[in-house]
């Protein structure tokens, strides 16, 4: 404890844990620290459910019929990942797929409240073509936009359809496509994932981007229905596999401390962090945002359901997991509501029953009630367990302590934001960003060096 | 053509047995393609030589270096035995120094088809805590098999964990142990013939499910379709 440290990391949620990761591997001697005596943070899994019902202070064991505790790997957030996104890229970067299984998520759905029904997002031209979400011709000027969206190049003004990709906005382009408000609904929050509105007036290129890495991540791999992965055993065996790598990279690792205080000099910089007593040195100090209170701001709350299901969700053809989008504009609100399904098949509950998480930004002073129209969708509930949590991100300048302070996991429904926060983070602490393709290049100059 | 090409950069195999993406050589024991893999993790308390083993394992070498350097960057290792004929690869885990400070992590445990319980032949704290160690493994590795190892065979102290010692202790935990050998690290003594018995155990163990499980296969084209379960389903329903 009383060693000295390039860096200490409080807090193995995922963004904490990657970050210790990489720092390890890029040969910084790192501690790492944790108030809990789990890994993971907010993005652990919780097992056995008792340990569910104790959270949520509803007693001390889960009811008999819902099996075997141990079966259950309860997420707290509920995220899925990008197949072509950041965080797989970092997971394969550093090799830490190596602990992981995933299966693919096998459909993804968009809400339309005029039908109050839900509708399988097309993965496929024949899925496109079939699909009852929009009448014929809508479906042949969205198809229009999708096909200038797979062939747009910004460094290529002959795919641009006379469109300056520096000057046009989102909402422009669909007007030059003629889509309807449905059909923007759809690719502004189902295809590009936008959470609210404020994409219609930023640069269509950003737009573009994001349904071009949907549909890469959904062609990833073969007979996928959707662009998203899902790790057996649950969320938490992320953050765990990265702590992994830290460790075996020189990496040490303490749960269960207490305090975890960052300590100052008087001139405001970080000099280590005290626990029971102790002082471990350090010069930098990553954490997450509870455990350097003074320093964050809170900038909304976000409020979840987990709902334990011991069926399906109506009509997802059964689907053992699947996402549902319910864009704002459905139902009136700023915000899109996101509903994750997993089940037993991913080794996160046992057999028979499936965990369905419910999520938004809170909007009003009734956010239970804010959430209706996703528990509406879900059939008859097991068991509910409501969450509202405040998200913070770091006030300004206060990197210049030393203390860089990660933010809050959001509503999204994937890991992109995480992915970003992180190598926003590594940028700082290293004074570079991150670099994906040095290994690769270092491995090239290593071949070429022995030849 | 170009999915290949993703597939074998991104290291992510498609599954078609178990429906599942995995690294190359993933952890568990795929029936698909190649030889059978089993899945074994080092247990045991910091400094009972888990690493030593695991770098005898790996490439038949030792290190007197202490600490975490001696396997900087390496946790896994895989090598291949014979078992009457039939080509098994063990894959084998280290802890990463993990243990020394704190829990080591449910993903440790994940799919691991056989645990190796290590601890100093010299220090008999190291081995009366085993009973813990194994109520972990039993939690969290469901179905595997438990080994015992005494390391530090080579050397000569006063106190040693002694036969009665190891009879006691499996009769306490109720015969959960396949297997108990007593190695040196050192000098490489038993370590190979160690592994090369748990090939064994662990193969023969694995064919007696195979042939179970034969009986109850439901053959493809048989079973119904699904979807006409899911019309049936929907019109019911709506």
């Amino acid at each position: 404890m009383d060693e000295e440290y390039d860096i200490i990391v409080l807090g193995t949620g995922l963004t904490e844990c990657v970050l210790s990761g990489l720092m390890s591997v890029g040969g910084r001697k790192v501690l790492h620290m944790d108030r809990n005596k789990y890994y993971g943070g907010e993005s652990a899994s919780l097992t056995p459910l008792d340990e569910v019902y104790k959270l949520y202070k509803m007693g001390d064991k889960a009811p008999e019929h819902l099996g075997r505790g141990r079966d259950w790997n309860v997420d707290l957030i509920p995220k899925f990942i990008m197949a072509r996104g950041k965080l797989v890229k970092l997971l394969i970067h550093t090799g830490v797929t190596r602990y992981l299984e995933f299966k693919s998520i096998e459909g993804s759905y968009v809400y339309k409240g005029q039908k109050d029904a839900i509708y399988k997002v097309p993965s496929d031209e024949k899925e496109a073509l079939s699909t009852s979400l929009m009448g014929i011709f809508e479906k042949r000027r969205f198809r229009n936009l999708v096909v200038f969206i797979h062939g747009f190049d910004k460094n290529d003004p002959r795919t641009w359809k006379e469109l300056d990709p520096q000057k046009t906005t989102t909402k422009e382009m669909f007007e030059k496509f003629g889509v309807d408000a449905n059909t923007q609904d759809i690719a502004g929050h189902a295809l590009a994932l936008y959470r609210n509105e404020d994409y219609k007036n930023a640069s269509m290129v950003e737009f573009i981007e994001r349904v071009k890495l949907y549909f890469e991540s959904l062609t990833f791999f073969r007979d996928s229905k959707s662009p998203y992965l899902y790790p057996l055993y649950g969320l938490g065996e992320l953050p765990q596999g990265f702590a992994r790598l830290s460790a075996i990279y020189g990496g040490t690792y303490m749960l269960d401390k207490e305090g975890c205080n960052i300590v100052y000099d008087d001139d405001g910089k970080v000099i280590g962090v005290e626990s029971g007593g102790e002082v471990a040195k350090c010069k930098q100090v990553i954490c997450d945002p509870s455990y350097a209170a003074d320093k964050t701001k809170k900038t909304g709350q976000v409020i979840r359901a987990l709902c334990i299901l011991n069926h399906p969700v109506a009509n997802t053809k059964d689907a053992l997991s699947t996402q549902i989008i319910i864009p704002q504009n459905q139902v009136n609100r700023r915000h899109d509501i996101y509903v994750s399904v997993v089940s037993y098949t991913h080794q996160i509950a046992s057999k028979g029953f499936y965990l369905a998480i419910c999520s938004t930004t809170v909007e009003t002073d009734n956010p239970e009630k804010e959430l209706e129209p996703a528990i509406r969708l879900l059939g008859s509930i097991e068991q509910k367990f409501i969450t509202i949590k405040d998200m913070y991100e770091p006030v300004e300048n206060s990197e210049k302590s030393g203390v860089f302070i990660s933010k809050s996991y959001d509503a999204t429904s994937h890991f992109e934001t995480t992915c970003d926060d992180v190598l926003d983070i590594y940028a700082k602490v290293m004074g570079e960003p991150f670099d994906f393709k040095k290994d690769e290049r270092l491995e090239q100059q290593q071949q070429q060096d022995e030849m | 053509m170009s999915q290949e090409y993703c597939l074998v950069a991104s290291g992510l195999q498609y599954d078609t047995l178990n429906n599942n993406y995995r690294q190359k050589n993933g952890r568990r024991l795929t029936m698909a393609t190649g030889a059978p893999t089993y899945k074994i993790i080092l247990c045991g308390e910091y400094g009972v030589g888990k690493s030593s083993l695991f770098r005898r394992f790996m490439n038949d070498t030792f290190s007197m270096e202490k600490g975490k350097k001696s396997t900087i960057g390496l946790d896994q290792a895989s090598q291949s035995f014979q078992v009457g004929g039939e080509e098994v690869k063990l894959t084998l885990w280290d802890t990463g120094g993990m243990e020394r400070m704190s829990f080591i992590g449910q993903s440790y445990y994940r799919g691991a088809n056989a645990a190796l319980l290590c601890y100093s032949i010299n220090n008999k704290e190291t081995f009366s805590i085993l009973s813990q160690y194994i109520l972990d493994i039993v939690m969290n590795a469901e179905g595997a098999k438990i080994f015992l190892c005494g390391n530090f065979a080579d050397c000569e102290a006063e106190d040693r964990v002694n036969d009665a010692d190891i009879e006691n202790f499996t009769r306490e935990c109720g015969n959960v142990l396949s297997g108990s050998y007593q190695v040196s690290c050192k000098d490489g003594t038993s370590v190979k013939d160690m592994f090369a018995d748990m090939a064994r155990v662990l193969h023969r163990e694995n064919a007696k499910k195979m042939t179970l499980r034969k009986d109850l296969v439901i053959q493809p084209g048989v079973t119904p379709e699904d979807d006409d379960i899911h019309k049936k389903k929907c019109c019911t329903s709506s």
